[in-house]
């Protein structure tokens, strides 16, 4: 029975550590919600420590391919998602135009992206730190030259 | 329960506890430093842009310039490269620029330039340091203004990159170096735009 609950004990102890981690790191969530005709709810919530795990999954070529269409964009990705740690709480861009409305801030080291238009919303937030570790993730695969 | 159980049973729950709250404390300290004051000295700019046909359109950008001052050299696309845009027309149509604002530069406080017509009034002065454009459009039903402020070190940081192309980051660490301001002022019938500087990480108007 002792050996039961040792037994229970490490495996909860291990659940507790392992979610706990996980999402200490914060959570990359996408929502795009359409409302018109058949529209789509696409909602996609994924644990943000996993994501530089995940990549090391990702078949080779399918990084490099990655790397190729991204490596015109990634310093500049990876300069933004640096510097933009350093201010954790900030409103950067808020557009209204009539029913068309876009929001981009940063929020407890989350980068959140709102945009809203008629029969479409989309929310996404992501930690910096992720898109930081993603963009020297891509930036790494590119050939040295 | 043994006791060798009962003190692992403690440690885990410490670390437990530990994992789980250290995204709260974080929080708590960011939501503390929040304010619309930033904290450590740092210069904001602000574009405000209100446009006031029916739709009401409005556009509000708050840029940490730090942040503008090391993303920039990361933008290599058109005519930006490493900070620095060339422009084409520095020496426009035989009008040295760089020769002109180094005669503005050294010379005394003063009005340069006043031209008044039936069409618009334009005046370029200079004044404690501040480099003034106020331009005044009488073309349009309601008259149309445009006040331009660029501290004189700023425009000199901006032409202190080769002849034909101003240096961005530099004119944006000289920006940094200035205390709160209001850059442009445009205000007509169809919209009103507003660019300052500020410590402000919001937009409070």
């Amino acid at each position: 029975m002792v050996l039961l609950a040792k037994i229970a004990l490490g495996f909860g102890a291990t659940v507790v550590l392992a979610g706990a981690y996980t999402f200490h790191e914060g959570v990359l969530r996408v929502d795009v919600d359409e409302t018109h005709g058949r529209g789509q709810h696409v909602h996609v919530w994924v644990p943000a420590a996993i994501v530089p795990m995940a990549m090391h999954f990702v078949p080779r070529g399918r990084m490099l391919e990655a790397e190729e269409r991204s490596a015109k964009f990634m310093p500049l990705v990876h300069a933004v998602a640096k510097e933009l740690q350093k201010y954790p709480e900030a409103e950067l861009v808020e557009v209204h135009d009539g029913p068309q409305y876009v929001r981009v801030r940063t929020h407890n080291g989350n980068l959140l992206i709102d945009a809203e238009e008629p029969g479409q919303t989309v929310h996404v937030s992501c930690p910096l730190a992720t898109i930081d570790d993603v963009s020297r993730e891509l930036a790494a695969l590119a050939p040295a030259s | 329960m043994t006791s060798r159980t009962r003190h692992f049973f403690h440690v885990i729950a410490f670390l437990a506890a530990a994992f789980l709250y250290a995204p709260l404390g974080t929080q708590a300290q960011t939501s503390s430093a929040q304010s619309s004051t930033s904290a450590h000295g740092e210069r904001w700019l602000h574009v405000r842009v209100i446009s006031s046909n029916s739709k009401g359109e409005t556009v509000r950008v708050n840029v940490p310039l730090e942040l503008a001052e090391k993303v920039l050299p990361a933008i290599d696309h058109d005519r930006l490269h490493n900070g620095k845009v060339r422009v084409g027309c520095m020496d426009c149509d035989g009008v040295d620029v760089r020769t002109v604002f180094e005669a503005v530069r050294s010379s005394k406080d003063g009005e340069f330039v006043t031209v008044q017509s039936n069409d618009a009034d334009v005046s370029v002065m200079k004044k404690e340091g501040m480099l003034f454009v106020h331009v005044h459009d009488k073309n349009k039903p309601k008259h149309s203004q445009v006040e331009v402020k660029v501290p004189m070190k700023v425009v000199e940081a901006l032409l202190s990159g080769s002849k034909d192309e101003l240096d961005i980051v530099a004119g944006l660490h000289a920006l940094a170096g200035q205390g709160d301001v209001e850059l442009v002022s445009v205000k007509d019938d169809e919209s009103t735009i507003r660019v300052w500087l500020d410590s402000k990480n919001v937009t409070t108007d």
